[in-house]
């Protein structure tokens, strides 16, 4: 546990280190390339003093290295600089919106393991009968198709066909009116789009775990003494077999945050990757900056979140 | 990742007595790939409709019905019938010939996007694994860096910073795929540098250059085309993500993620355009994955033997 605790530490004091290459290079990306901020904001017919007072107002009259120092020095003390195109901070945009993308993430999360933790365990309990055969062949299919065309045939069937499911709704006042319902129903779809993908991955991992766990000695003792093949896998094998699976989930949890935003932008949810995607086309600096850096952050910290679940779940595994 | 039962175990059967038991006559190592390559039926019927799609797409000025953008406002939004054996969309224009069209884009694509991510990633991994020392450190934390992004969210940073535009995807998806190359060959030279081969050829006085391009490199291939189809896949479905999202290939050029944006703006009246552009991403991304998957087992001899070890393996867990 010793050993733990150290590498963890070394994996800490490596964050920083990393969100510093990261921005330099979102940072690079963004500022080396043509397309000015300010021309796309006041459009073309603007006196050039105008754009100069803007241009100093958002430093961008600085020189680059100069400008990314200010960035940081601002950035350490919580001020992520404005929104160029809104005018609104970027650490207030963020609290307003990294909720709403975290709580779709997390239903997302949640559908895929209510689906995937029985789908794997069925699987492997029946291994090579049409069962496992139709649960390959759905996770199969849900890696290959991409989030966003399954979510306009889930649009169509479920919303068009049948009106069963609100589409939109999700971050505005109708929310808040519309009890039980009215909250939950409009995360369904997009939750369901998004969290197809995890649900293959885990099913197939819980799978093909049990299945090596249950060539296991233990698992054989635990035959030999009669029980049944049910309460091998749900009492001995799985307890082993859904270790990695942790892992897996809070490394997935980090990944679907990061990518929502095909989703956000079909159901026009307001969260970070509608946020993001908007700030892209406009080239809105402060907001792709800060919004990558907090995307990136929250992935680093989901990794680190996944080794330390892993040490306290199995007290076998030793970093040292 | 599709299939995590393929256990790799050591064994003592070379290719040679493989050979010997199998076909009683010698055979090359890529013949005999190839052989265990065709007996896989998952991955021949991959390489096949693989096959078709890039010659379709290929071959669509020549066997595609109609012109992918000519507009006929007089044709908008027709139901799939005989003439138009998928449809039309919103500007009268066959859907059929806009898929087969927009093969050629997206293909091109995943292909570039396998070329870049593995020139620039190869040489880092090898050089990183070879030289190993302060270099290893310095190019391993950038490619780190590189990792914590989410895929999709650095590919939308990259596109954005360019402007959007179908080469900018390209350029941006290589780079996201570089951190992944250069990991794999960087463990494979890590291994491979330690092998007796190497120690001779060094021995020999072979100069470090040949060594990793001769030695090395050569060995480590088959993972890294393994990863090609996996990056070919993958890049498939982002491109398509990306000119979903308004980022990548511009209208009217035909393309299969932004021809379901069209269609997101008429899913009411016409569902049909919904169904060809997600099925041929589906079949692409299908066949590529077992295509890899077979190449994977028909490059690893190790793996030949396993079937009927895994299947015993699995027969004694029944009992």
């Amino acid at each position: 546990m010793r050993g733990s605790a150290t590498y963890l530490l070394q994996r800490l004091v490596q964050v920083p280190l990393v969100l510093v290459v990261v921005t330099m290079i979102v940072f690079a990306l963004v500022h080396v390339t043509p397309g000015d901020p300010i021309q796309i904001m006041l459009g073309m017919e603007t006196s050039p003093q105008a754009v100069e007072a803007l241009r100093q107002q958002y430093n961008l009259d600085k020189p680059l290295p100069e400008q990314y120092a200010i960035w940081v020095a601002n950035a350490v003390r919580g001020n992520l600089g404005s929104s160029i195109r809104q005018h609104v901070p970027v650490t207030q945009m963020i609290a307003e919106r990294f909720p709403i993308s975290l709580r779709l993430a997390a239903v997302a999360m949640l559908f895929a393991l209510l689906i995937a933790i029985p789908a794997g365990i069925f699987s492997a309990l029946w291994r090579n009968t049409w069962l496992d055969y139709a649960l390959t062949g759905l996770s199969i299919g849900g890696l290959s198709i991409p989030n966003f065309a399954l979510a306009l045939l889930l649009i169509y069937a479920f919303a068009i066909k049948f009106d069963w499911f609100p589409i939109t709704g999700i971050g505005s006042a109708v929310t808040s009116e519309g009890g039980l319902w009215g909250a939950v129903g409009p995360y369904i779809l997009p939750a369901v789009a998004l969290g197809v993908q995890q649900t293959a991955i885990v099913t197939r991992m819980l799978r093909s775990n049990l299945l090596d766990v249950l060539t296991q000695d233990y698992v054989r003792t635990a035959h030999a003494k009669g029980l049944s093949d049910r309460k091998v896998i749900v009492g001995h094998a799985l307890k082993n077999a859904i270790i990695p699976v942790v892992t897996v989930v809070a490394i997935q949890f980090g990944y679907l945050v990061g990518t929502t935003i095909t989703i956000e932008f079909i159901f026009a949810i307001p969260g970070l990757g509608s946020a993001l995607l908007e700030a892209v086309v406009n080239r809105d600096f402060p907001v792709i900056q800060g919004f990558t850096l907090l995307m990136a952050a929250f992935f680093i910290v989901a990794n680190l979140v996944a080794d330390l679940l892993y040490t306290i779940i199995d007290p076998r595994i030793n970093y040292a | 990742m599709l299939d995590g039962t393929t256990k790799k175990e050591t064994s003592a059967v070379t290719p040679v007595t493989l050979a010997a038991t199998l076909g009683r006559r010698e055979r090359s190592g890529p013949q005999l790939a190839l052989r265990q390559f065709a007996r896989n039926k998952a991955a021949f019927a991959g390489a096949m409709v693989l096959a078709l799609l890039v010659i379709g797409s290929v071959a669509a000025p020549v066997v595609a019905p109609f012109d992918p953008i000519q507009i006929s406002l007089a044709n908008k939004l027709v139901p799939p019938t005989p003439a138009h054996l998928l449809g039309t969309d919103y500007f009268g224009r066959d859907q059929m010939s806009r898929v087969l069209y927009g093969g050629q884009v997206s293909l091109y694509v995943g292909l570039l996007v396998v070329v870049i991510a593995a020139a620039v990633g190869v040489p880092i991994g090898l050089v990183a694994g070879f030289i190993g020392g302060r270099v290893d450190n310095l190019l391993m934390r950038l490619m780190d860096a590189l990792l914590t992004f989410p895929p999709l969210l650095l590919a939308v940073a990259i596109v954005g910073s360019l402007g959007a535009d179908i080469q900018n995807v390209m350029l941006a998806l290589g780079i996201v795929n570089i951190p992944i190359f250069a990991r794999l060959v960087r463990g494979s030279t890590l291994a491979l540098r330690e092998e007796v081969y190497v120690e001779a050829a060094r021995a020999l006085g072979a100069s470090p250059l040949r060594i990793v391009f001769l030695h090395i490199l050569r060995n480590a291939v088959a993972p890294i085309v393994v990863q090609m189809t996996v990056t070919f896949s993958s890049a498939i479905i982002s491109e398509a993500s990306l000119s979903f999202l308004g980022l990548g290939a511009q209208p009217p050029t035909p393309s299969w993620g932004r021809d379901l944006n069209e269609a997101r703006r008429f899913l009411e009246d016409a569902p049909w355009l919904l169904i060809a552009p997600t099925a041929v991403i589906m079949l692409s991304v299908l066949s590529v994955n077992f295509f890899g998957d077979g190449l994977r087992d028909a490059l690893d001899p190790r793996s030949w033997r396993d079937e009927g070890k895994r299947m015993k393996a699995t027969r004694a867990v029944q009992d």
